[in-house]
């Protein structure tokens, strides 16, 4: 689903942020990315969200090369993606219906079908009695999930979370990454970017771990569930 | 409806891939259905910061006005001048002395003379026949020797313009006297009149790139507020076109309600100046009645200001969408 192939990205300022990396995931894979901060998680998930390209080596989703992929297109790419963002890029001025709406919206789809299914996602993750809300109203344990209802909504093939955890407390934590163990059971690809030691130590995950733009090791789930 | 939705929701294979493909039909719905919420939203937007919006489209209205006001004036003037212009002619003034038969020839000549719409002959003694019974010197006149009035022809031009190379021409004949425009001014006012399309012309242009930047600006800010809101769009996959659209629609409310107020304006001008003109009129003994805008003159003047509040926001967009990443 996602192939990384001896791909580099160094900023216009001289910073290599990533260098030489490769690895694969499957359909259906759900991983850690962790590594210190400014090791180039960040940069990795832009790159997947095509906020950045890279200068060297090649991208592959589902066996297409993003390199080629014309700038026209990159909208219709980022709509097979579910992002949850660090500070969860909510918007204050509409509703927690609304922010959830968005992703549905840009791709066209009818009122009826986007009531429909933003009721589903916000049901997923335990909002559904929140819709009418401003975000700004909600706890942070609240408004990260509106962030994952927003990430799913669209029932993307990718998602990618970056830092999903940040700032909540353990148990929160937990119930978020039971959420995302949801959304790799019915086929979606998870890449979460933390540092949360803890939370990776509670997982049998797949674990890459990035140092200084480098994949310094890739390790997979041990023993088979 | 809402059955045959769970119907398809029962059908929905639970793998992401195949559950986010929209039918066509479905496509289509969702734009005009996009559009229209855009449509309204833009408007509720604009409600929301009622200031800020009036100011825009006042600015825009006053910069509607001048130059459209201008063209009616010049409309008006040019329609009055129009009925004058019919009535524009020259007197021909024969030399003392010619024979008949060499007056009559000449009145021939004067016809065929390309420019010349009609050529009539006023005979001495019918001159003086008129100028006693209009000038009230009727007895005095008994005491002249002879008539002192020269046989004359009166020709109109078909055109005004042409009328200078015509009175030229007419000199060159050896039986005329003497020409004498009566109109000369009218010609004045028609280089006038050019003049102030050429105004219109130029004053519209340059109010015009005035509203093209206040609405450029306007939606600059619009877009400086509203960063966010794009940044995540983009993120979740919205093309440049959607997010563009809701600042095209503003541009357009904002040159349409300009011209709006411009031609509520003008309607009030137009109230104001009636009396004074109609008063003008009668004065002059004139069936004069100032025209206004009228129905045409109306929609294509909401027609412009939409166009040029699309135009101020289009430029805008493109300019200032291109510093927020990701492209």
């Amino acid at each position: 689903m996602i192939r990384f192939d001896n791909l580099s990205k160094r900023y216009s300022g001289g910073l290599e942020a990533l260098r030489n990396i490769s690895f694969e995931m499957d359909s259906g894979e759900m991983a850690f990315l962790t590594g210190h901060s400014g090791a180039g998680k960040s940069t990795l998930l832009k790159l997947l969200m095509l906020i950045e390209r890279p200068t060297a080596g090649n991208l592959l989703i589902n066996g297409k090369n993003l390199n080629r992929l014309s700038k026209s297109r990159i909208p219709f790419y980022r709509r097979q993606l579910g992002v949850v963002f660090q500070n969860h890029q909510l918007l204050f001025d509409r509703s927690v219906f609304e922010n959830v709406a968005l992703p549905l919206q840009v791709s066209g789809y009818t009122p009826g079908e986007i009531g429909r299914r933003v009721r589903a996602a916000l049901d997923g993750v335990g909002l559904l009695d929140r819709e009418k809300n401003n975000p700004i109203e909600l706890s942070g344990g609240e408004q990260q999930r509106v962030g994952i209802a927003r990430a799913v909504v669209h029932k993307p093939k990718i998602l990618l979370a970056d830092e999903p955890t940040g700032n909540l407390d353990p148990q929160l934590s937990e119930e978020i990454m039971a959420l995302f163990k949801r959304f790799q059971d019915v086929g979606v690809t998870v890449l979460i970017a933390t540092h949360d030691i803890d939370l990776i130590n509670k997982m049998n995950l797949r674990i890459m771990r990035l140092n200084q733009g480098e994949l310094e090791l890739d390790r997979a789930a041990h023993g088979i569930l | 409806m809402a059955s045959s939705s769970k119907a398809r929701d029962t059908q929905r294979p639970q793998r992401g891939a195949k559950g986010s493909s929209v039918s066509l039909m479905d496509k289509w719905r969702g734009y005009k259905y996009h559009h229209r919420t855009t449509l309204q939203n833009s408007f509720a937007k604009m409600l929301r910061e009622p200031l800020q919006t009036l100011l825009t489209v006042v600015v825009i209205a006053i910069a509607l006005t001048l130059p459209t006001a201008l063209y009616i004036s010049v409309e008006n003037i040019r329609q009055l001048s129009g009925g004058l212009e019919s009535s524009a002619q020259m007197t021909v003034f024969v030399k003392k002395g010619a024979r008949s038969g060499a007056i009559e020839k000449l009145g021939e000549q004067l016809d065929a003379l390309p420019g010349v719409a009609s050529v009539s002959y006023i005979s001495a003694q019918a001159a003086l026949e008129e100028f006693k019974a209009l000038s009230g010197f009727g007895s005095a006149l008994q005491y002249l020797d002879e008539n002192p009035l020269p046989e004359a022809f009166l020709v109109k031009p078909l055109l005004l313009n042409d009328s200078a190379k015509l009175v030229n021409e007419i000199r060159q004949i050896t039986l005329v006297e003497d020409v004498q425009l009566d109109m000369e001014w009218l010609r004045r006012l028609d280089a006038l009149l050019d003049m102030g399309r050429k105004l219109v012309l130029a004053l519209g242009a340059a109010l015009g790139i005035g509203v093209i930047l206040v609405v450029g600006n306007t939606i600059r800010l619009a877009i400086q507020s509203r960063r966010d809101e794009i940044v995540i769009v983009k993120l979740v996959g919205g093309t440049d076109a959607y997010v563009r659209r809701p600042f095209l629609y503003s541009g357009l409310l904002f040159g349409f309600f300009g011209a709006f107020i411009a031609a509520l304006m003008l309607i009030g001008l137009g109230l104001w100046l009636e009396p004074s003109v109609n008063k003008l009129a009668s004065l002059y003994q004139s069936q004069f009645r100032l025209a206004g805008l009228g129905v045409g003159g109306f929609i294509a003047l909401l027609g412009i200001g939409g166009a040029v509040g699309l135009v101020g926001a289009w430029i805008s967009v493109g300019q200032h969408m291109r510093d927020i990443k990701p492209r």
